[in-house]
């Protein structure tokens, strides 16, 4: 350490967030469980998103995920597969996470409807020391989780498995128990709930205003999801055909398939491009059978004998208006009919606010929504508080759960009188998009395809439609994460201006700006830490501590019992990208356990020579560098600097008289495989002979 | 800058050898730049030093130290307390820093880790070549920029010899004649006449021929 400089601050490493990180309402650390899962850290992934997330499961399943949609790699290809590998987690992983706070608050808390928002406010509140107990109408967990959402996209395990964590917590769920019916907020406040925090989501559908709407056949969406979700028969005819173009209409329309009727048609005002839902939900939809009529508005709904027989439509010349408010025209005289003899409503949710009876005291919006300060979440009465649909009027799972994660925050501050922040939440710049000139530069890989049922077997059951990652998938996935934000960085005040990293940079990300004396890496550096190795003045590093370079986990080897007695002892260093190219993950360590310990890294260009000394240093009897053959490379470059180091380190120690069979380099196509299996008997039997 | 080559491990473990407690000691300037004298390199060092007591049997204590430049005495007093209790330093800075080390720490033995070699500067990443034969009398206005004294095998001020061939140096065919570079050079300039003028023996006093030379800025001194 140049003693007489100053070490580099905290502050100054991370100045720009991943937008995967910064899209997301709860700022879920996408990034960083993604990047644990690429090394197969999966307990420690899990832990993560769980910190931060309180319903994972669900989560990896439905969410609209922003993370994907701002993620970098969109430049390149196609955006990682956050969601799903986040599933992978929820679905695989089950551990204890964090722990309770020995802090216990004498405060009891009412939170009023278990969906995403007050089991959110629910796992936050008890995890600050609160007392919660969740009353809910219905007998089951979830609010629209499990009313809205069909089981074939979210099994209803797996609800019940996020919501049993935070039972855990102590979170006490009270069922068949209605706001207005079965309690009052009069009889809460008599059972001690000083704070009342309402989340009860919008539960009615939004109507349409045409003739017809009151016809037989005409079913609300949320009623009919409901109903289906529940008793798995909702009743409806031959002819189905589902107005709205987001995912509830989506869901409805899936759902409708199951039913088995003869056709089930969409019709909604937005193009193609317009409708608020993702891609995949609409091509799942097609894919199925749906047809979907796009930029049609409903005239009115035609009838025959009381019961529905068609939609009249309109052709929509624009959804949204010059100021991009939502104010649909159509073209005049452009009426066509849609047959059908069921219509289900999927345009929209409102709120039922009948429980506010006798409460005048809190204001809500025209538009059924309650008002509360959107810092404290406190509506205008004291001591109630708001967050979810019910306030947001239309929002996704992830933005109530974020309402629910923000209100207890605010809760607590308001009952304890104190300023505690969620530092998630702070602003940040978002690391910029990948620069034009570097793409190329940038090795491209494709986003891998979720396993889904064969459609033939859909649409007899309620299954779930998407199977799962399995973990070579999830693995290979998460390793083309660019680790956005969290790369190398330089320490201004160690750095000499050698030009080392400009030159070795294979993505040529480092540069000296005119007038600068220190090279500066931008949020372009996709983590391959070539230039971490090479920096003479070692003034580069990694900004997360998720990357030690191998460090820790070599001295942690060393630091089992059993290890001085090993003879042979062998230390491997080998690449993670090709750790998952067979089946057999774990084959090697099992059959080699005794005599080989494993130091995994994404891409061995990460690794100092000094590090491989340092393994004998601490006791290894031979080091085995196995890396990727160049095609694999998913950095492109790095075998010439493995070739390279491992050639100056082989001189080192012969240069001290060691034997070069005691350090070895090989490239292998799998680090699974026969291939590498056979490498490490040879050595091991080599080292036998020589020890 | 100057560059300094890594000492041949053999000779380093030879000047060790019987010392107990040895500090390595890096500088942050040209050694750092030119991959032998830095951070890392002692790092490397160090680990080849403990590993080659390993193998043998001995008992060898080794820190790891770095300073922003050898070659002045305050930054040198950063390392003082972590020096005082070695047996030994081994300076990886070019000759001028292991001296004002050795003359900081009188009562510790201090030896070379890189042999200096030359001023020069990285034509690319790993190549390091001489540019400067700090002759004290710089000709470079006249010979298009490029060193006769430094490059050329002689340093003739009149060439090129004899030995040109090819555009290469007959002393070594890795070596670019520095006199055919230069003739290419002025005559991209068109001042190819100058190559007529014939140079008169240079004063060398002014160079390696009179040591050790010393420069005063009269207008920085302070008074003691």
């Amino acid at each position: 350490m140049l003693t007489n400089k100053a070490c580099a601050t905290s502050d100054k490493k991370i100045n720009e967030e991943a937008p995967c990180i910064l899209s997301c309402p709860i700022r879920q650390d996408a990034r960083d469980y993604v990047q644990l899962i690429a090394r197969g850290r999966f307990s420690e992934a899990y832990r993560l998103v769980r910190e931060r997330n309180p319903l994972p499961s669900a989560c990896g399943r439905i969410c609209t995920h922003p993370c994907e949609t701002k993620c970098r790699r969109n430049s390149t290809e196609s955006p990682i597969a956050i969601a799903w590998l986040k599933r992978f987690l929820g679905d695989n992983f089950s551990e204890e996470t964090r722990k309770k706070t020995t802090e216990k608050y004498p405060e009891k808390i009412a939170i009023i409807g278990a969906g995403p928002a007050g089991l959110a406010a629910a796992n936050d509140l008890a995890l600050l020391g609160y007392s919660c107990t969740i009353f809910e109408s219905n007998p089951t967990p979830g609010g629209m989780l499990r009313m809205g959402v069909p089981p074939y996209r979210l099994p209803r395990t797996a609800i019940d498995n996020d919501v049993e964590f935070i039972k855990k917590l102590g979170v006490e769920i009270k069922y068949n128990t209605t706001l207005g019916a079965d309690i009052t907020f009069d009889s809460l406040k008599k059972e001690g709930f000083s704070t009342i925090f309402i989340s009860v989501g919008l539960l009615e559908s939004r109507t349409l205003n045409i003739e017809g709407v009151t016809l037989g056949g005409v079913l609300k969406g949320v009623s009919f999801l409901h109903e289906a979700n529940t008793t798995g028969n909702a009743k409806i005819g031959k002819n189905v055909l589902v107005i709205g173009g987001g995912a509830v209409a989506m869901d409805c329309a899936r759902t409708a398939l199951r039913l088995k009727p003869d056709k089930v048609s969409v019709a909604c005002l937005e193009s193609r491009k317009e409708m608020p839902t993702t891609d995949f939900e609409i091509e799942e939809t097609i894919h199925e059978g749906a047809i979907l009529y796009n930029s049609v508005g409903p005239k009115r709904i035609l009838g025959k004998n009381g019961r529905v027989a068609g939609l009249e439509t309109l052709k929509v010349k624009y959804v949204f208006d010059e100021q991009k408010r939502f104010n649909p025209a159509f073209y005049e005289s452009s009426e066509s009919i849609i047959e059908a003899d069921t219509i289900i409503l999927a345009i929209g949710q409102a709120s039922n606010l009948s429980f506010l009876k006798g409460q005048e005291g809190i204001q809500v919006t025209r538009g059924g929504t309650i008002i509360v300060n959107p810092n404290t979440f406190s509506a205008s009465v004291q001591g109630i508080y708001a967050g979810g649909d019910i306030v947001l009027g239309r929002g996704t799972m992830t933005e109530s759960m974020a309402q629910g994660k923000k209100a207890a925050i605010a809760i607590h501050n308001i009952l304890r009188n104190t300023a505690l922040q969620d530092e998630k939440w702070a602003e940040k710049p978002a690391v910029p998009d990948i620069a034009e000139s570097r793409i190329p530069l940038i090795k491209k890989e494709q986003k891998h395809d979720m396993p889904t049922m064969p459609s033939d077997k859909r649409l007899t059951n309620f299954d779930e439609v998407e199977l799962g990652f399995p973990l070579n998938t999830a693995v290979k996935e998460a390793q083309r994460c660019m680790n956005c934000g969290a790369g190398a960085f330089v320490d201004d005040n160690l750095c000499v201006g050698c030009l080392t990293c400009v030159r070795v940079c294979p993505f040529e990300v480092p540069k000296i700006k005119k007038g600068d004396t220190t090279a500066y890496i931008d949020g372009d550096c996709q983590s391959c830490g070539l230039c971490i190795v090479e920096c003479p003045a070692k003034a580069i590093s990694f900004k997360t501590p998720l990357e030690d370079r191998g460090k820790n986990t070599l001295d942690a080897v060393f630091q089992e019992k059993f290890i001085q007695g090993v003879k042979p002892l062998i230390i491997n260093f080998y690449c993670q990208y090709s750790a998952y190219n067979e089946d057999k993950a774990d084959t090697v360590d099992s059959l080699l356990f005794l005599h080989v310990k494993r130091i995994g890294m994404l891409g061995l260009g990460k690794v100092d020579p000094s590090l491989y000394l340092k393994a004998f240093e601490l006791g290894a009897h031979g080091v085995l560098v196995t890396a990727c053959k160049d095609d694999d490379c998913h950095f492109c470059k790095e075998r010439e600097w493995v070739e390279r180091r491992t050639r100056f380190t082989a001189r080192l120690l012969s240069g001290l008289g060691m034997d070069t069979k005691r350090f070895q380099t090989h490239f292998v196509s799998s680090q699974n495989g026969k291939e590498i299996i056979e490498i490490i008997f040879k050595m091991v039997e080599e080292l036998r002979n020589l020890l | 800058m100057i560059v300094a080559a890594s000492k041949p491990f053999q000779e380093i473990k030879q000047m060790l050898s019987g010392f107990k407690k040895v500090c390595v000691l890096g500088c942050g300037s040209c050694v750092t730049i030119c991959h032998t004298g830095g951070e890392k390199q002692v790092t490397e060092l160090a680990a080849q030093i403990r590993l080659s007591a390993k193998l043998e049997g001995r008992q060898i204590e080794v820190i790891e130290d770095s300073t922003l430049r050898q070659c002045e005495w305050e930054f040198i007093d950063d390392v003082k307390e972590i020096i005082k209790n070695c047996d030994a330093i081994l300076s990886i800075a070019c000759g001028v820093g292991v001296q004002y080390v050795a003359e900081r720490f009188p009562k510790i033995r201090v030896f070379p880790g890189v042999n200096t070699t030359f001023m020069g500067g990285p034509i690319e990443q790993g190549i390091f070549w001489e540019r400067c034969g700090g002759c004290g009398n710089c000709i470079l206005g006249t010979t298009g920029g490029l060193c006769p004294v430094s490059r050329c095998a002689k340093s003739l001020l009149n060439g090129p010899c004899g030995g040109s061939q090819n555009g290469k140096c007959e002393v070594s065919q890795e070596t670019p004649c520095v006199w055919n570079q230069i003739y290419d050079q002025l005559d991209t300039q068109q001042l190819l006449a100058t190559m007529e003028t014939i140079v008169p023996p240079k004063d060398w006093t002014t160079g390696m021929e009179n040591h050790p030379r010393k420069m005063i800025l009269e207008h920085l001194v302070m008074k003691k």
